[in-house]
């Protein structure tokens, strides 16, 4: 039985705004969470517990005056956080966050879009993202912005590899490259994070470099760069990036925990709020990361992604194929 | 599948958007004269040729061109550009000269020779729909092709892929040595020479 065109679209419309509502909290979830960390308290003054801020924030953002350098070029200038942001919104579509519900005779399923190459249409989308990043560097005409843009551009492009490489595994044990059908396998057998726990480690490391997290936010280090990309962005523009920084690590966080920690799968039939706590753990262990190490030096990055991760990642594959091979 | 089983008036909007971007993009490619641009056109291309890829069932082309060519490879191309092309320049500058009006023929030639060809061979099976089955297009359909059919080609390509990564290594390499001696042993003694001169 397939969905109804209307659930769809009434579907497709709760999860934008559930991922847009989730991104807000994320940011004072990551502010509170550091401030503890940190010893002292984030944001608590607009609102109980500061539960007010994101809304003031983007109050403040939206009505900031979005200026532009005047050496910039115009149509690529505005463009590029729109391309970032519409990819980052784009690509959750495909994730699974529940096994899909018989409600009065209609069927809804557990995704906005249930796509035979759900996974490789994530990368998809992840890769045209980057050009957001580069367009907008090179319109803003800084030496900052173009500076940032090199990095991004590196760093993205030699951590993608690692990243695409790393699933290999579990697109071998799940036999598909459907996202629902990799779920659905994994309750049969077994989460995949016990046969596939290198694969794991080093989605989740190049995980972190293809978001621009800490250890590995090189194109915005701020004692050298200013802000990288976007340093003469300003107002919702400077905030359509960091929007797409945000959900792109949300939609990370929600491929780590369908393609390894078997996504809504789990005791007592809860679907959703299994999917939704499993990508609450792997979002802190993000934020704990960035308040626990220091940044990477460029060549260290470069040795790292080059010389361990694909590496590593190739083998795993292979080891990983041979297996299947010889008892599948 | 999923285009095929969407309805007719829907499939033959999208395919006429889709063709109209493929066709402008290319000319736009040909006619900018900031190649940011130009690249910038090329990646509309590569997309708007993935749409064309769905409509006929290849789902896993179409993801595999955006990724491979407009996600790597065109990536790399901006990244040179922005690195030493141009960057004030406008988007349009230039009239027809005799190149267009060559390229221009040429593409009217390649064009009749493309009708002609697939009119002869196909007959009268352009005017009703195909048959097609659920394997087609699938992940493991093209990975059985390229292990038996295909197989001499696979292997081919990937030695010239091969030669040429083992070229850029050799190329790299051996600019860095010529540019700054034996510089991982001297980066260290040389740094504290300079952090004497400043004291």
């Amino acid at each position: 039985m397939t969905e109804p065109w209307w659930i769809s679209l009434l579907k497709a419309f709760l999860i934008v705004n559930l991922l847009l509502g989730l991104f807000a909290y994320l940011t004072l979830v990551e502010r509170k969470v550091m401030g503890r960390m940190q010893l002292r308290y984030g944001p608590n003054r607009a609102g109980k517990f500061g539960l007010l801020q994101p809304i003031a924030d983007l109050v403040k953002l939206v009505r900031k005056e979005a200026f532009a350098p005047s050496g910039a070029i115009d149509i690529p200038y505005i463009v590029a956080p729109i391309i970032s942001a519409f990819t980052a919104i784009a690509a959750f579509s495909v994730i699974p966050w529940g096994p899909g519900w018989t409600v009065n005779g209609w069927r809804i399923d557990g995704e906005v879009a249930n796509v035979s190459i759900g996974l490789l249409l994530v990368f998809a989308l992840g890769s045209l993202g980057i050009y957001g990043f580069i367009v907008g560097g090179w319109a803003s005409e800084s030496k900052f912005s173009i500076l940032g843009t090199m990095r991004t551009c590196a760093q993205l492009v030699s951590y993608e590899v690692s990243l695409a490489l790393s699933v290999l595994g579990v697109v071998l044990l799940g036999r598909s490259l459907n996202l629902p059908e990799i779920v659905h396998r994994q309750g049969e057998l077994l989460p995949f994070v016990a046969p596939q726990f290198v694969g794991m480690l080093v989605f989740f490391i190049a995980g972190i470099a293809e978001t621009s997290r800490a250890p590995f936010d090189l194109p915005e280090a701020e004692q050298e760069l200013v802000a990288g990309y976007h340093t003469e962005y300003s107002g919702m523009r400077w905030g359509l990036f960091q929007m797409a920084e945000y959900i792109n690590m949300i939609t990370l966080s929600g491929l780590m925990v369908t393609l390894f920690f078997a996504g809504w799968h789990g005791p007592w039939n809860l679907g959703p709020i299994w999917f939704l706590l499993k990508m609450a753990a792997v979002l802190f262990a993000f934020i704990w990361l960035r308040t626990t190490l220091p940044r990477l030096r460029y060549d260290q990055l470069m040795r790292f992604g080059w010389k361990v991760l694909l590496p590593v990642a190739t083998i795993n594959a292979v080891v990983t194929a041979a297996l299947v091979v010889a008892f599948g | 599948m999923l285009a095929i089983s969407a309805g007719g008036g829907l499939v033959w909007a999208v395919w006429a958007i889709a063709a109209f971007a493929c066709l402008a993009s290319s000319v736009a490619v040909v006619s900018f004269a900031n190649p940011f641009y130009s690249a910038l056109a090329l990646i509309g291309n590569l997309g708007s040729l993935a749409v064309m890829y769905l409509l006929v069932s290849a789902e896993f082309v179409a993801a595999a061109q955006v990724l491979v060519y407009a996600g790597a490879v065109m990536v790399m191309f901006l990244f040179v550009i922005a690195y030493v092309g141009p960057r004030r320049e406008a988007p349009w500058a230039g009239g027809p000269s005799w190149q267009t009006l060559g390229a221009v023929l040429a593409a009217g030639a390649l064009l009749v020779e493309i009708v002609v060809a697939i009119g002869l061979s196909a007959g009268g099976r352009l005017s009703r729909s195909e048959h097609v089955n659920a394997t087609f297009g699938s992940p493991e359909w093209i990975g059985r092709l390229f292990l038996t059919d295909h197989l001499l080609a696979f292997e081919i390509t990937s030695i010239v892929l091969l030669v040429a990564a083992v070229g850029g290594v050799i190329l790299g390499s051996h600019t860095r040595r010529q540019d700054s001696g034996a510089a991982p042993q001297d980066a260290e003694p040389r740094r504290e020479r300079d952090l004497e001169a400043v004291r």
